[in-house]
Formats: structure tokens, sequence, C-alpha cells
């Protein structure tokens, strides 16, 4: 039975950190004046303007969605299992979108494209006119946000093509080519992974308001911002925010009733070390080459050359370091301390979703992807309002509420990561370890674990950008004078002097890229699982 | 005393009867054949009976003791001290030979040097010894078999349970290996369930045979009352 | 355990005790003080690290970010307000000051350096002091050839399309809305904002951003804080300085101060009171008048750069910033319709 208590301290632990500070707000939005009313809510839902903004969010999010899955998965078959020349290059550049707060990305759009940009001085007014117009509405948004989201399809994709059995292609590639066997054997079996990342990147467009805003394409998540910023009004935010978590819901129900079967391995190959590789041909090398370095071009080294410009000199480097004094330590850090638990929690979360152990998993994988679609505010002030007691002041006068504040919101990433992951393993691995006398922990430690170290070096990975990037649940709880490198970024850019903020920019993509490089040791080829 | 006897278990999938209202009894050192088609349900009896899967209804008892009832187990399969070897061996890759033999011991406490004893002579049993140190992805589907059972036997069960094991290799190497097995189970006196769809293997391993249709018991018999019932009657689908 | 979950349990250990372990400097013998800040990073920093050094006592700051990009210190402050970490708030505006009054946030303490700040820029009880403020100017695009010099510019139909206005649900801008709207009444102040509309006023997130608009050449004027003009003057962009309605008969050019208050419940009040002292002083009203947000002293006699005029030669819009308070918050569900929420 330690499979189950370990479980239920996972749930309690996920109820404590994910779910109080929720229901906290939750109460919050259903009390008008100190008594139970659901007049925040009749008021967003007889608003027609909501609806709009709704309906304009859900477009947002799907014309994303659908670009970053349509380049995000054979973007994601190149770098990963092709021969293609720099893949690995071209795998850290994509990435670097996603390390940046989106926001830094659109105004470094601006900057490029607006009226007064650098087309301006190269190309003309007339163009920059015309991109600028462009640029401010849906497409724009559509491309600030796509740059962003990209890297997860292409990085899941990445990840859950190691994990296909070579014995299956080989069998395909007999009776057709590398294009057929993609098609009918490959991705079905990646597509669970595949769609998980979809799904990611549907929730974060869906609950994006910084770059909308700077863009000019209003969206459904501004109404709970205004309430915060302007009316300080929790109650009516939160409320505000309950119709993204139910669409989130809604997907989630979607998602069950499609991706019911799971996928089996057969044997591993009896020989052979490396895993089939596609060979592009001169023709297709060079080619297919050209097309990514031009993907790439356009949307990661065009923005990022604009900060690199307006960063002018190495003095600027060496004032935006010390402005960033300690903090930059600091988000490292805070984020690799949030990824490990982060990690663990997910990886036990996981098991329990896939292996359906205890009655609660519904419960617990719709918990924490609705954490994940919750607007940071939502989730901060929850936290605030839950721990800043004098009794928890250990908790939350220190950085441990950061971290708290990280598994609030990304647990569901991690998750499902594992979910997916966990997926690919044959369910005999652990059973013929249960026939010779293992009990739980020494099963899943020995066995399961280690067969799922890819997807656990790719959690730790993906939940270590998305701490290191975290703006909205850092700004809200983090201790007086512990503030990480990005809010400091943003606190700067207030008046801060654009060539020092694009300097902190790039310094923060430099400390991100580091552990990036670590990718090439989940992808390097190796033996069949 | 009977070592295993299954009364009257029933497992529903769905709305489909995987097994249903099925019994058997394991004695001591027998050799026990479930044979049938696809879909018939004799994996689902195997995997009832090592505690993977729990019964709808009826009971098991191990030594006299249940350990699945109705709708739940009493003892889970790492307490049952049976022996399986799955259809697709489930050799964990990123273990040696070693390291999948010496798992289960590790897991009853058994002290180093002993181990590397019981290892050893294990594999010397099976023709593996110079594998030791070798990792499953890099042996040939026979030699992985060999493993596979020296990982089971390595843990002298009472009870060996075999799921099709030797369905996918060719006829030289099947009979091959079923001359191993046999001569390892007359060595060690374990009990051995086989499940097959092999009518010729059936007979080979088994000196009582259960024929499975629909999830039930159809026939069950000696090996020779096999061959006359599939003589007379029509061959099953 | 095994490769994978080893080093990664390692790297969260070693990160704890980094995280932890990471503090400015050492521990400070005379204690120390937690201020949130809503006045721009860049310029309140460097008083706060003047403070420490100063007087050994050891400054932690939440810094907020502009108005539409987060939510930060005035949330922090309302949330916590059962158990404060929060010693003293700098806002940037009188108007947070008073909403924070309003909701028991703030405490009353009336520093000795506020002897010297006009009655006009001060709470009666002392719940916020005002200091080094800023102008509500117009920022005018240089190539402008009749340039505006009064608010009334944004109904003008010759500058129809030419303007921009930061969105008045936020920020200051929001502060001179109420104001206008304390100053002429429900009627008149609605009657502005829908005429502005109508006459294709574009609607931006922060000052910094109208401020921007006009430096480029997409709009002619705006109206935003000094401190984003002078600035971007520094900066070498094309662009002017008004201030608006100056005229005998206007109504003339609305000043918002920083507001300083102690937090009711402060964990270190001694210190609190310190710090807000210091920050009331000449001195810092100097320094901050010297430094890139060029800001107004509000103590007479002050010495000021040559951009900056003193306040008492500029013509103040009259305000009562507890009544505008009040109006501001009437008049939201307003602007919430008005900017198109």
């Amino acid at each position: 039975m330690g499979r189950r208590i370990v479980l239920w301290i996972v749930v309690a632990v996920l109820a404590a950190v994910g779910l109080a500070p929720i229901l906290i707000m939750l109460a919050k939005s259903v009390i008008v004046d100190g008594w139970l009313s659901l007049e925040f809510y009749s008021r967003l839902a007889s608003s027609p303007r909501q609806w709009t903004l709704l309906g304009n969010s859900l477009i947002l999010a799907a014309l994303t969605t659908l670009l970053t899955a349509v380049v995000g998965l054979p973007l994601g078959v190149l770098l990963g299992k092709t021969d293609l020349p720099f893949r690995r290059g071209f795998a850290t550049l994509f990435s670097i979108p996603l390390v940046l707060p989106a926001y830094v990305t659109a105004v470094s759009w601006f900057d490029l494209l607006g009226r007064d940009g650098l087309l301006a001085r190269i190309a003309g007014a007339a163009a920059a006119r015309e991109t600028s117009n462009w640029l401010f509405g849906l497409p724009g948004c559509v491309l600030v946000l796509f740059s962003t989201f990209l890297p997860i399809v292409m990085l899941l994709t990445m990840v859950y093509l190691t994990t296909v059995s070579p014995r299956l292609e080989e069998a395909a590639r007999l009776v057709g080519g590398w294009p057929r066997t993609l098609r009918g054997v490959t991705i079905p079996l990646i597509l669970p992974g595949v769609l998980l990342a979809v799904l990611l990147v549907f929730l974060l467009t869906l609950g994006e308001f910084g770059v909308p805003s700077f863009l000019r394409y209003d969206v459904f998540p501004v109404e709970s911002f205004i309430q915060f910023s302007a009316f300080y009004n929790f109650g009516a935010a939160t409320a505000a925010a309950i119709p993204l978590a139910l669409i989130t819901l809604g997907v989630l129900v979607v998602e069950r009733i499609f991706l019911r079967e799971k996928t089996y391995q057969l044997r591993p190959a009896p020989q052979g070390v490396g895993r089939p590789s596609i060979e592009l041909g001169p023709a297709g090398r060079w080619g297919f080459f050209a097309a990514v370095a031009v993907l790439c071009l356009v949307i990661v080294v065009a923005p990022l050359l604009v900060l690199v410009i307006q960063s002018t000199s190495p003095s600027v480097y060496l004032d935006a370091l010390a402005r960033a004094g300690d903090s930059l330590l600091r988000s490292v850090a805070f984020a690799a301390l949030g990824a490990t638990l982060l990690t663990v929690l997910g990886v036990l979360t996981g098991y329990l979703i896939h292996t359906r152990a205890l009655s609660c998993w519904r419960v617990v994988d719709s918990l924490t992807i609705f954490l994940f679609a919750l607007p940071s505010t939502v989730i901060g002030i929850g936290l605030v309002s839950l721990w800043n007691r004098p009794a928890t002041n250990f908790i939350y006068a220190t950085p441990l509420i950061i971290v708290l504040g990280y598994v609030a919101q990304y647990t569901g990433l991690t998750s499902r990561i594992m979910v997916s992951t966990l997926g690919q393993i044959p369910p005999s691995m652990e059973e013929a370890a249960q026939m010779a006398g293992g009990r739980w922990f020494r099963r899943f430690s020995l066995i399961i674990a280690p067969l799922a170290g890819r997807g656990v070096a790719a959690a730790w990975l993906v939940a270590y950008i998305f701490c290191l990037r975290d703006v909205g649940i850092t700004m809200m709880v983090y201790p007086p004078g512990m503030e990480t490198f990005p809010v400091r970024i943003f606190t700067l850019m207030a008046n801060g002097r654009p060539s020092l903020i694009a300097a902190m920019c790039v310094i923060l993509v430099a400390a991100t890229v580091i552990p990036l490089t670590l990718l090439r040791f989940v992808f390097r080829p190796a033996r069949p699982v | 005393m009977n070592i295993i006897e299954v009364q009257s278990v029933s497992k529903v999938y769905g709305d489909r009867a995987a097994v249903s209202g099925f019994s058997l009894n394991v004695a001591q050192g027998e050799r026990i054949a479930l044979l049938g088609p696809s879909g018939c349900g004799k994996t689902t009896v195997l995997r009832l009976l090592a505690g993977l899967a729990v019964p709808d209804s009826g009971r098991i008892l191990i030594d006299g003791a249940a350990v699945a009832t109705e709708g739940r187990n009493l003892r889970e399969p790492e307490e049952r001290n049976l022996g399986m070897v799955f259809q697709d061996l489930a050799l964990w890759p990123h273990l040696t030979v070693r390291g999948n033999l010496e798992f289960g011991l590790k897991a009853r406490r058994v002290p180093a040097g002993e181990r590397r004893h019981k290892v050893r002579k294990m594999l010397e049993r099976v023709r593996m010894a110079p594998y030791l140190n070798a990792k499953p992805a890099t042996l040939s589907g026979g030699q992985q078999q060999r493993v596979a059972l020296a990982r089971a036997l390595v843990l002298e069960p009472r009870v060996l349970l075999m799921d099709e094991p030797l369905s996918s290799l060719d006829i030289e190497l099947n009979v091959r290996l079923r001359r191993e097995i046999l001569k390892l189970q007359g060595a060690l006196g374990f009990a051995l369930l086989y499940v097959t769809h092999d009518r010729e293997e059936a007979f080979d391993m088994g000196v009582r045979v259960i024929v499975m249709s629909g999830g039930r018991m159809a026939w069950a018999g000696s090996v020779e009352d096999a061959r006359d019932y599939f003589a007379t009657t029509s061959p099953t689908p | 355990m095994n490769k994978v979950m080893g080093p990664i349990v390692v790297v969260g250990v070693v990160a704890t005790l980094v995280g932890l372990g990471c503090r400015r400097g050492g521990t400070a013998p005379s204690g120390e003080v937690v201020v949130y800040v809503s006045e721009d990073q860049v310029f309140s920093e460097p008083i706060l690290n003047d403070f420490e050094r100063e007087t050994g006592v050891r400054v932690r700051a939440v810094y907020d970010t502009e108005e539409a990009k987060s939510t930060g210190a005035m949330n922090r402050l309302i949330a916590e307000k059962n158990n404060p970490q929060a010693d003293v708030y700098w806002a940037n505006e009188p108007i947070r000051a008073e909403l924070l009054k309003q909701r028991g946030v703030s405490a009353p303490y009336v520093s000795p350096n506020a002897a010297g700040i006009p009655r006009a820029f001060k709470d009666p009880a002392g719940y916020w002091t005002g200091f080094s403020a800023r102008a509500r100017v117009l920022v005018v695009n240089r190539k402008l050839a009749d340039k505006p010099d009064s608010i009334l510019a944004y109904v003008d139909p010759r500058l129809k399309g030419r303007a921009v206005i930061t969105n008045p649900l936020f920020g200051t801008t929001t502060s001179q809305v109420a104001a206008l709207f304390a100053i002429w009444g429900d009627a008149r102040g609605r009657d502005f904002m829908n005429r502005m509309k109508d006459n294709g006023v574009r609607v931006s997130t922060n000052n910094g951003e109208s401020a921007d608009f006009v430096a480029s050449g997409a709009c002619a004027f705006s109206l935003v804080d000094s401190d984003d003009v002078v600035n971007r003057v520094r900066q070498g962009r094309p662009i002017e300085m008004v201030y608006p309605d100056q005229k005998p008969g206007q109504v003339g050019c609305m000043i918002v101060p920083n507001a300083v208050m102690l937090i009711r419940g402060a964990p270190h009040p001694d210190n609190a009171r310190q710090l807000i002292d210091y920050l009331l002083s000449r001195e810092t009203e100097r320094k901050l008048a010297f430094a890139a947000c060029a800001q107004i002293p509000l103590h007479h006699g002050v010495s000021v750069p040559t951009e900056v005029l003193p306040v008492e030669k500029i013509k103040t819009m009259e305000v009562d910033y507890a009544a505008v308070a009040r109006t501001m918050q009437d008049i939201q569900p307003f602007l919430k319709q008005w900017v198109g929420y």
C-alpha cells in the first residue's frame, strides 16, 4: 500500500498549494458586500462586449495554435529525426523567444516594424507605415505569440520522437519510404505528446494579456486585469477569470474523448544501437536547411538582433549587469528549485493520472490544467490570502512562497509531460517488476523512473524555462528585496533607457541558453527504449 | 494440496466477458497448457492468477489462503511469489542481464554474495553465463527468452506462468527452448501454467490440457485425450 | 536513485541553498525597512540606496511596473492588509494614497519635514504627505506648427485624429480625468470625454508609450507626466513640453506629487518613520529634481535645473485629492465603458 500513501500525499500537497488559494478567490467572487451573490458573474454574462472579447481570445488562440502545430511538428521532426546540418543550434535558437517575456518580443517587433523602427530607416516611412498597421492587431499578435510558443510544440515533438521504437519504423520502411512511415507510424505514435503541446499553446494564448494589450487587440483577460489594476476588486477579477478556466475544462473533456487509446511498444530491437535518422540527401538537406534558416532569421534572429543593436555598447551591458545585481542568480536558483519540485511532483502526479491509481485521478488532472490556465494574478492573490499569516511567515516571507507559486501554476505542465512519457512505457515493464516481488517504491524508482528518464529531463527543462520567465506569479508574492531578473526588467522598463532594457533582455536569454544546451544530452541518438 | 485454486472466476472488460465462470486447480509440479485462439481469455486467466487483474466474481486461493476475491486483490502480485514470463518478455532495457536477475533478489534482501551465486547458477542453467553484463538490446531473440526465463526462475517460484513466450521464434529455436524449459521444470520442480494458441506446443508443454473458448473452459483432459478430442471435433477457429 | 533524478535533486538542493543565501549585502546593524514603491525604479532606487548608505538601515523594496503591464504594489498592499509586510508605501500619486487610506491600509504620521510642504499637497491628518511632483503636461511633436497650449486641444476639430491619451482607467491619467470631473462637474466632464472620442483620439497603455507615439510622429500631442517628457528630451527625441492652461480663466496645470505613507501595523515602525523623514527632506527633492525624472520640489527654495519650473511659477490646478479620489471611484464605470471594455 506504499503507493496509495505516497499518491495521497501528492494529492494533499496539490490541494494545499494549488486548490486552497483558488477556493479562497472563488469565495471572494461570490461574496458581494458581505452577502452571497452571483452578481459579478451575471454582470459578465450579460455584457455583449465580454462575449465579443471572448470570441477575440478564442480566434487568437485558435490561429496561434494552428500555426504552431502546422510549423512546429515538421520542425520538430526535422530537428529531431533527420541529418539536417546545425540542427541542435536551430533547436536552441528557436527556443529563445520562449525564454523572453512575450511582451519584450512584442516590443522588439515594434522596434523593428513600427513607424519609427529599424525597417523605416532601411526601407522608408511608407513601408514602415504598412508594417506598423499590420503589426497592431490580430496578425501582429499571432506573429508574436507564434514565435513565443512555437518552441513548445517543437521541443515536445523532439522529445517524443525519441521514445518511438525503431523497430516499428523499420517495419514500415520495408513497405514504404520515410514520408509514409512518418505519416502512418511515427506521428500517430507521438500524437498524445503533440496534442499535449497543442493544448498548452492554446491555453497559454487564451490567457495572454500583455501582448494583445500592447498590440491593440482586445481580448478577454483584460476584464480580469482591469478589475485588479483599476478597481482593486479581487472578487470581480476572479469572476472574470473563471470563463477561461471553464473553457479549459471543456477542452480537456474533448481531449479525453479523442485520446482514449494508449499506444504500446513491442520488444526492443535485437541488434542495433542507434535510432534510424532520416537521410535528407544533398538537395533535401540544403533545401530544408535554407527553409529552416529563413524561418529562424525571421522569427528569432530579427527581433533578437533588434535587442542587440539597441543595447549599443559593452558599457551598457556592464550597467545592465550592475542593475541586475543578484537578481540574476536568484532567478536561476529559484527556477532550478522550482523546476526540481515541479518535476518530482509532476512525475508522481503523472503516474497517478496515467495509471489511474486513485479514483480522483480525473479531478487531479483537471485541477492542474485548470491552475495552468488561470491568470497568475488570481493565483498570486490567493497565495497571499492563504499564506500571509504570522504562523506561516516562515513560508510567506521567504523565497519558498515564489516556489509555491510556481508549483501551483505549472504542475499541469510537468504532470502532462510525464503522462505522455509514461504512456510510451509498456505496462509489462512494471508488471514484471511486481512479479519479481518489487514493492511500489522500488519499482517506481528503479524501473519506471529510469525508463521515463528522457521525459523527466524534458519536464525539468520545460519547467525551468517557465519558472525563469515567470513574471505574473513572482510579481505578486516575492519577498521585498528578492525580485527575480524578469521582474526587474519589467520594473526598470518604466522610463528605463531602451538600451539598458535591451541589454538586460540579452542577458536573460544568455542565462537560459546554458541549460538549453543540456538538451543535447536529451536528444543524443541513443539506445532504443 | 493444490498450490493454486481458482473458483469460478469471471472478468468483464467493458461489455465483453473475457473470462466466465472459470475454475482450475494446480497441484505441485504439475504441467498445464492453456490452449485456445486469440481472445479466448487465456491471457486474462494468467493475469488474474498473477494479481495483475482483479476478478469480478469468484475466488483465487494460493496454498489454501484467498489472494483474490470479488472486486479486490487480497494479496498484491509482488506478494504471491509466482514467476511469470510475459509475451513481450519485458526485459528492462536499462539494466544488464545481471541487473534484471538481481532486481527480485534485492527486493527480498538477499545478501550480495548469495545473490551473485544464485544469478550465476541460473544463468549457467540457461547457458547465458557469458552475457552477465550485456544489455538486453544486444541479445538475440532466443537469448532474450532465456534471460526472461532465468529472471523468473532465479526467485525459485513454485509456479511459473508463461504467456505465449515462444510465439515469435522460428520453429527450430522454439522446439529447442521448449526442451530447455521442460528440463528446467524437471530439475527445479515448479508447476508450469503455459498459455499458447499452438496445439503441438500445448501437447508438448502440458501434461494436462485445458481448451478455452469464449472465456470459458471448453474442454479439459490429458494430452492423449486432447489428441482424440481434436481429431473428432472440428478445429477451433 | 538513478541517472536522471539524481542530478535533478542535487541541482534542486544547491539551488535552494543559493536562493536562500542570496541577500543584498550583509545584515545591517540598524535593522531594516520594507518599502513598496510605485515611483519608477530607475528614479526611486538611487534615493533608497542613498538612504541605506547614509543611515545603515537596510532597505528591502518591492517595485511596481507601468500601469498596464501588471497589478503589483497596490494589490499586494491591499491583500496583505491583515498581516502587513511593508512599512512604507511610496506612491507616485496621491489618489492611490487616498484609496489606501479609505481601505484602512495606512496609518497617520506627520513628519517634521512635512512642515515645509504646502497644505494642498498633504493629507490633513497625516495619512500621506506629498513631495517631488510631476506636472501633467502636453508633450508636443516639434514639427507641429500650431502647438496646443490647453487640454481642450483634445476636442479641437483642427487636431482631429492627431492626439493620443493614456488609458484613463490607469495611473495619473485617471487622476487627471477625475480632477476635471471634480472641477467641471459630471455633465461637462462626460461631454469633454465623449467629444474627445468623437475627435478620433488614440488610447495608449501608459504615459511612456504616449510620449513615444508623439516622438515618432505617429501623433501630434498627448497629455503625459513631465518626467516622461524630460527623460525623452534628454535622449534627444524631437519633442517639447508645454504646461497647459496657464492663461487667466483656464483651469491650470495639474500637479501630481509623489505621496509617502506609513503602513498600519508596519513591522519596523521606527525605521519607517526615519525613511519617511528622509524622503520628505529638501535634499531628496533636490536629487529628484536633478535626476532624469526632473521632478518639481514642493519645498520652496530648493535648487532646480533649468528645465524644471519651480512650482511657484506654474499656475496649478486647484485640486482636493480626497475629493478627486472619491470622484474617481464614481466615474470608473463610465471610464470603463468609454475605453470600450
